[in-house]
């Protein structure tokens, strides 16, 4: 199942890496999508961004578009 | 890193819980039409000072009050201002203080005067879902097993889990790791271990589980407008299971 949320990237982290995060007491580790098919994203710190979070592990997320 | 706490330090935890529940109790007894948020804040913040705790929400991350007074479709985190409440309204109040070194975090919704029988469900599901939460608490068991119960018991009754925030756990800081989400696959995550401190909260809304943040920045209201129940307990893990230290005496333990 995944859950789409809306966050602030807070720092970014080695490996293309970002912490974001989404509630005062909530943070996740997020990539950006890569691969063939996949739309490039370039993201900085302080910026608005929508992810996607996995059921399966809530510490982590894809950063799948800037808004 | 998650903290485990020693019972002496679960019993200094329990003093901090029980002022929270009981100023809780205080305010809900306030609310009636007419009475605004504003006031229940004021309220709110003058029993703690009196009992020689401080509010632990105000001045976390520039938040203004000691009350998070949501009103509605407010989900959460909503400022308490000069609005007064109607007839038919449902606010969640939640709240922490520090007090001798640890918080204690609880937050209740209640009605205002009579409300629709559509909406009193709404508050016992989101009641019981906390509830359900609270029995996967046990040595052994996994973290996603809460949100996993209070998902099932949510949809179940119709209703939907919001995402974007979590449970909690509480200590010597607001806000420790574990994140508990309330959804998710059960068996994930952390092992519960003696000591821990959670604090669980569902957050129901009766329509579309999403929601969004106003400009001021806290804020959380449902996007569809639907309203949305909250319910808190802080639990501490025992060997002889959960013991919920935001125990109330006023109101029915819920």
């Amino acid at each position: 199942m995944k859950v789409m949320v809306e966050g602030t990237v807070i720092e970014g982290m080695p490996h293309g890496l970002y912490r974001v995060g989404i509630a005062p007491e909530r943070e996740v580790v997020a990539h950006t999508p890569s691969g063939p098919g996949k739309n490039f994203i370039r993201v900085l710190v302080g910026d608005r961004v929508k992810l996607e979070l996995s059921s399966r592990d809530l510490t982590r997320g894809r950063i799948v578009a800037k808004i | 890193m998650i903290v485990c706490k020693s019972p002496r330090e679960i019993e200094q935890m329990r003093r901090a819980n029980a002022l929270v529940a009981d100023v809780l109790a205080e305010l809900a007894g306030m609310v009636a039409p007419g009475v605004t948020t504003a006031d229940l804040d004021a309220t709110a913040e003058r029993l703690v000072r009196a009992a020689g705790a401080e509010p632990a929400f105000k001045g976390y991350r520039g938040y203004p009050a000691t009350l998070c007074a949501s009103v509605n479709d407010e989900v959460v985190h909503g400022i308490p201002a000069n609005r007064a409440l109607v007839e038919g309204d449902i606010i969640s109040l939640d709240m922490g203080v520090k007090l001798d070194g640890f918080y204690g975090d609880s937050a209740v919704t209640v009605p205002v005067g009579k409300v629709s029988d559509e909406v009193e469900r709404l508050l016992r599901v989101t009641r019981e879902a906390l509830q359900k939460g609270i029995a996967q608490v046990r040595l052994g068991g996994r973290v996603s097993d809460i949100g996993h119960a209070i998902q099932e018991h949510v949809e179940a009754a119709g209703f939907s889990v919001v995402r974007e925030f979590v449970g909690h756990g509480i200590g010597a800081q607001l806000h420790e790791e574990p994140q508990i989400a309330n959804y998710g696959e059960p068996g994930r995550g952390p092992r519960l271990a003696e000591g821990m401190v959670l604090a669980i909260e569902p957050m129901v809304n009766m329509g579309r589980p999403a929601v969004k943040v106003l400009r001021d920045g806290w804020t959380a209201v449902t996007r569809d407008g639907s309203l949305s129940a909250h319910f808190e307990h802080t639990v501490a893990v025992t060997k002889n299971g959960p013991l919920v230290l935001t125990e109330r005496s006023a109101a029915p333990v819920s």
